[in-house]
């Protein structure tokens, strides 16, 4: 069995996970056939956030991903040898 | 000479050899040899580029209107962002996966105590006869 944390943590980024992928289906394939004036529609930001949040979080990723392969190769250099 | 349900590649093209194989049991038709020729071209990798251009193709006709096909505004609404929602999908799925994985994952506590008692019992064991550490 994993410990408590491990599955808290694992329970959290399922329910994340699960929670992110239901609000953009239903943002990208169930609004627009729903009508102008609905409710729903203020629950949602405008669709032009479709593209711009995912490709913000791409980015912000990419920086995290490349930050840290820097922080380890930095660590990792060999100081020079005195001969 | 290929045998009937033998058949030696991966993939669509090399099944399919096998199966019409029956054809050519009597040298009449050529189909088998052509098929297995064109399995080992085809490799997964084209497969895979075959697909996805296919697909790629639809989405294409589809969201720039190059047929004016005069899709209904709606369904065209919906099928740009497809590209887009495939990728965010799939990055939710693998984040699913890793922590479910990270939750279920079995770790044996009385092995790891077991294993490191071990190695302090080999350690002192090979120091007696003279290994140094």
């Amino acid at each position: 069995m994993a410990t408590v944390t491990d599955q808290a943590v694992g329970a959290s980024l399922v329910g994340f996970s699960l929670l992110l992928f239901t609000y953009y289906s239903i943002w990208v394939i169930v609004l627009p056939f729903v009508d102008a004036d609905h409710v729903l529609h203020q629950y949602f930001l405008p669709r032009e956030y479709t593209v711009i949040l995912p490709g913000v979080a791409a980015l912000v990723v990419l920086l995290c991903i490349g930050a840290f392969v820097g922080a380890v190769m930095l660590k990792n250099r060999k100081p020079k040898k005195v001969d | 000479m290929l045998l009937f349900q033998e058949y030696h590649g991966i993939g669509l093209t090399s099944y399919l050899c096998a199966k019409l194989s029956w054809l050519s049991k009597d040298g009449l038709i050529p189909v088998p040899v052509v098929l297995r020729e064109i399995s080992n071209i085809m490799t997964k990798l084209l497969e895979w580029v075959f697909g996805v251009s296919v697909v790629g193709a639809a989405w294409a006709f589809v969201t720039f209107d190059i047929l004016k096909m005069s899709i209904p505004r709606t369904y065209r609404e919906v099928a740009w962002p497809m590209p887009l929602y495939l990728l965010v999908t799939f990055g939710c799925y693998s984040l699913a996966t890793v922590g479910y994985r990270v939750a279920t994952f079995n770790d044996c506590d009385d092995a790891a105590k077991e294993l490191q008692a071990q190695i302090i019992e080999a350690r002192e064991d090979l120091r007696k006869k003279g290994l140094k550490f």
